[in-house]
Order: C-alpha cells, then sequence, then structure tokens
C-alpha cells in the first residue's frame, strides 16, 4: 500500500488579532488568540480527491495555505508526499501545484504565454517540455486564442483558467484548489471539472485537496468530503455515507444537519 | 549554483520583457536627465565663488564635484530602495503568493527582481554622465572605469544589506523603509554628495566619518573624476567590503526570521 498524499496529524492554526494605529507595531509580536484550525487529522490517499465544506470562515483556505507552505501550523504536523511542510518546504513545493481561487497573480503587462513560461522556468521545467505542456493544455482549456494577449486585457474568467493551468503546468502529485471554479461560467465550470475527473485524477497519479461552496463540484469530484465549522473537523467520509449518517437527502442537506444550520428550501425562499 | 543563477536571470528576463512594454518612460527619462544634468551646471555656474573652488578637493569645479555625488547617491538609493519595492510591488500585483510556491526561495526572488533596477540605474547614470560630458564639458576622459565599476559594486554590496532588512521591515510591519530614510536622511547632510563634509561644524564632521557612505562618495569621486586606481582606493574599498561582510549576512538572518514570522502571523501576503 502507498503512502498517503497527505497527512495532517492534531493540525492547529491560531491567529494573532489584527491590530491598527500604533499598536500595528507590535502586531509582529502579538499572542495568536483567534483559532482557525482545531486539531485536524485527516489523511488523504495517493490518487484520492478531497473536498474542504465549510461556511466562509471554516478554516479551509488555511489549510491549503499551510499545506502550501505559504503559512506554519501552530501545532500539530502536516506533511504531504512523504515531505514534512515545516521541516522540507522546498521539496513539499516540488509536488504541489496550488491554485489560490484569485483572478490575480499574474504579470499583466506580459501575455499569458510568457507569464506561463516564466513560472514554468521557476518551476525548473525545460523550455520544451513547458512549451508542450502549455500548448496542450491551453488548447483544453479554450485558451489558444488569448495566450499572446497581455493579461491585462484577459476576462476574469480567462485569468482564472490560466491560473489553473499554472497549477498544473508541472503535472505535481498533489493538487491543492481553493475554489478551482469560482470565476468561471457555467460551461467552463462543467469542463474543467470533466477535464479533472477524466485526465488528472482518472490515472491515480494526482491527488487533490480542493475547498468548494459548489454542491455539484463536490459530488462529482469528492471521494471523501471533510466538513469544517470554526476549525474543527466535523465529519470526513463519503458523500454517500455522510448522507447516510444524517439521513439527508443532499450533500447540502447533511452539511446544514451536520453544521447545525438552518437550509431554506426554494419554496420558502420563493413564499419569503 | 548555475540554477541559482539561472533563477536570478529569469527575473532580469521577466523585467526587461515588461519594462519594454512601455516605450515612453525611457524618452521621458532621457530628457530629464538632459534638464537634470543642465540644472547641476547652472547651479555650479552660479555659485562659483573662489571661496567655494578653496573648498572643493583641488582640481574639481563645482559642476563634476556635485554631479558626481548625485550619481553616487542614485545608486546608494538604488540599492536601499529596490528589494523592499519588488516585494511591495509583487505583494500589491498579487504575484507573490504564486512566486512562493514555487521553487525559488524568496532570497533568490529578492535577489533577482534586484537586479534590472540596478541595470536600469546605471544606464539612467550612463546618460546623465554622457549629456553632462557632450554638452557641459564634465570630464569623463579622467575616469578610471574599472575603479568606479568596482567602487559601484562595492557600494552596492555594502548597501543592499540595508536594502534587505528594509525589505525584513516591510514584511513585517507592511510600509515604510526606515533604512533608506536614516542613511539618505543622514548621508544627505554628512556624506557629501553636493558640498564637502570640511565645511560643516566640527560634531558634525565626527558624524561624517563615521558615515560609511561618506568614504564610499570619496572613493567614487576618485575613480570618476581624478582616475584614481584600486590600490589607492583600498582603504575606502576594504571599508565598504567590511560593511558588506557584516550587513549581508546579518540582514539574511533577520529577513529569513521576519518571513517566518510573517508566515505564523499569516500576514504574509497582506497589504
Amino acid at each position: 500500500m502507498s503512502d498517503p498524499a497527505i497527512i495532517l496529524d492534531s493540525l492547529e492554526k491560531w491567529f494573532p488579532p489584527a491590530l491598527s494605529g500604533w499598536r500595528a507595531y507590535v502586531q509582529p509580536f502579538a499572542q495568536p488568540t483567534a483559532p482557525a484550525l482545531r486539531g485536524i487529522t485527516l489523511e488523504v490517499k495517493q490518487g484520492e480527491a478531497v473536498a474542504l465544506l465549510g461556511v466562509n470562515g471554516a478554516g479551509k483556505t488555511t489549510l491549503l495555505r499551510i499545506l502550501a507552505t505559504l503559512l506554519l501550523p501552530t501545532r500539530g504536523n502536516a506533511s504531504l508526499a512523504g515531505h514534512d511542510i515545516e521541516r522540507e518546504p522546498a521539496a513539499v513545493r516540488r509536488q504541489i501545484g496550488y491554485h489560490a481561487g484569485s483572478d490575480l497573480g499574474f504579470y499583466a503587462r506580459l501575455s499569458g504565454r510568457q507569464n506561463l513560461r516564466f513560472f514554468g522556468r521557476l518551476n525548473h521545467l525545460s523550455d520544451d517540455f513547458s512549451a508542450g505542456r502549455i500548448e496542450s493544455l491551453s488548447e483544453r482549456f479554450g485558451l489558444s486564442r488569448v495566450l499572446d494577449r497581455q493579461v491585462r486585457a484577459l476576462s476574469s474568467g480567462t485569468i482564472q483558467r490560466l491560473s489553473l493551468l499554472r497549477a498544473l503546468l508541472h503535472q505535481p502529485k498533489v493538487l491543492l484548489m481553493d475554489e478551482p471554479t469560482r470565476s468561471l461560467d457555467a460551461i467552463a465550470a462543467a469542463d474543467f471539472r470533466h477535464f479533472l475527473k477524466t485526465e488528472v485524477l482518472a490515472g491515480n497519479a494526482t491527488s487533490m485537496l480542493f475547498a468548494s461552496h459548489t454542491m455539484q463540484e463536490i459530488e462529482l469530484l469528492a471521494d471523501r468530503v471533510a466538513i469544517l465549522d470554526e476549525g474543527q473537523l466535523l465529519a470526513f467520509d463519503t458523500p454517500t455515507a455522510l448522507r447516510a449518517r444524517t439521513l439527508a437527502s443532499s450533500l447540502e442537506e447533511a452539511f446544514a444537519r451536520l453544521t447545525g444550520r438552518r437550509l431554506y428550501s426554494a419554496a420558502e425562499s420563493k413564499s419569503e | 549554483m548555475m540554477r541559482i543563477l539561472r533563477d536570478i536571470f529569469l527575473f532580469f528576463q521577466r523585467d526587461l520583457r515588461i519594462a519594454s512594454t512601455y516605450r515612453s518612460p525611457f524618452i521621458l527619462e532621457a530628457v530629464e536627465a538632459l534638464f537634470g544634468a543642465a540644472m547641476f551646471y547652472y547651479v555650479a555656474r552660479f555659485v562659483d565663488s573662489p571661496a567655494l573652488r578653496e573648498a572643493l578637493p583641488q582640481g574639481k569645479s563645482y559642476f563634476a564635484y556635485s554631479l558626481a555625488g548625485f550619481v553616487f547617491f542614485d545608486y546608494l538609493n538604488a540599492a536601499l530602495d529596490t528589494f523592499d519595492r519588488s516585494l511591495q510591488d509583487a505583494r500589491d500585483a498579487g504575484t507573490l503568493e504564486p512566486l512562493l510556491v514555487t521553487q525559488v526561495s524568496l532570497p533568490v526572488i529578492l535577489i533577482g527582481s534586484a537586479f534590472y533596477p540596478f541595470a536600469a540605474t546605471t544606464l539612467r547614470i550612463a546618460v546623465y554622465l554622457g549629456w553632462a560630458a557632450i554638452l557641459f564639458d564634465f570630464p569623463l576622459h579622467a575616469a578610471n572605469w574599472l575603479a568606479v565599476f568596482v567602487v559601484l559594486l562595492s557600494t552596492l554590496l555594502a548597501f543592499s544589506g540595508l536594502g534587505v532588512l528594509s525589505a525584513a521591515y516591510l514584511l513585517l510591519f507592511k510600509r515604510g523603509n526606515p533604512a533608506k530614510w536614516f542613511i539618505l536622511g543622514v548621508s544627505s547632510v554628512t556624506g557629501g554628495m553636493i558640498f564637502p563634509v570640511s565645511i560643516l561644524p566640527p560634531w558634525l564632521q565626527i558624524v561624517a566619518r563615521l558615515n560609511p557612505v561618506t568614504y564610499a562618495m570619496d572613493a567614487m569621486r576618485g575613480a570618476l573624476l581624478d582616475g584614481a586606481g584600486i590600490f589607492s582606493l583600498a582603504h575606502p574599498l576594504l571599508l565598504l567590503l567590511a560593511f558588506a561582510a557584516v550587513l549581508l549576512p546579518s540582514s539574511v538572518l533577520v529577513f529569513s526570521w521576519s518571513l517566518r514570522r510573517t508566515k505564523i502571523t499569516g500576514t504574509l501576503t497582506h497589504r
């Protein structure tokens, strides 16, 4: 049996309060008092896709940023592809493709192709390999026509697709994606999910941990779902098992029951 | 090592590509340099007096003296300003986060991002000196270019440590460049940029003697205006290199600590 792609062991993250005015000068030394993640323990198997589901502020992005080596945990351990994220951050970065879910992150005056080649080189890809991957992925994502335009002239959905392409460029072993289809139109989002399902996850060589608010996306892509609430892991199971456990007819309903939140039906919303 | 140099070159290439998409600033800077050189020339003519000539080191006109001082300060400014500015630009454009998840470390990102600004400063200074030599008889023929290069390189090394400290400050506190403020502020009075330190009151002359900028400035003028060789400039050069030997490693340590701290507080990419 192969090693898990991601192991989280009692992972905790606390942030200091945001200080302003003259007190901002002691911000870097402030004691962390606000919990963002509380004792998260889970494993993502090789080739598995795990969705992080939770309301805003549940800790999904914090968890992804810790795994991307952009944050340090307060307590506990995390490893990715066998490398400890605190002790071997460079080795961790070699294994990950990270998509932050924002349409920022590119040089506006450079073309999409120039941006992608630059980031490919920073990941130490050969120019030939990088050019081939850019060509095939841009064709797959419908970006070929706009690839040589300056990024400042592209729509936010197109930049989002560029960002997804960048995360996949170096064929990472583990994909960390924060709301991967947030700015995409319905067709592009469906196409990207299909691509992930049939071409990235199908070979079991790539694992994925992704945050999403789209139940349809989670149902399609996720083998298991981690439900987070106020930094705590409330449940971690397959969508079917979560529905069965909560006697819910949908994942949305299961999520609402597990987090104790009210879910308004379409009929209720219409009548109000 | 080759990989690091290659990574550094990638950043230079990136900045060159971005700069090439803006054409007019170069023309405007060339025109600005012309006006700048003219301003130094006419100010020098206006203030020229026997007393001033007596206060200046022998054989130098005030025009050559002040323009050489200005050129040096432009370099000093680049060394102090470039690191935190490149960090701030990346943070504001949202490119810092994607850069940090690549296989290139933040110190390499910072050093790489500093190369183009240093090259651009060199070009701007060349244009300044070119105008000054063509139109106002600036004595470029006297320069020892190898010594000028060594002095500028030593200055960059010596003061880049302070630039890295400023970048660390920016990581922690998000705004401000105290090293630049302090060094340029103190040195504009005691560094001998546009007037010799000999005219200062005795207590400020002591400050000037403690300020490495004063020595670097003297070395720069020696190489550019007197054609002094590297060996005759050994004293200020060794002083600058000693400054660099202390400051560069300690600034890297402080920067690493600041980086770790911002990963703990979660403020790495905050503005």
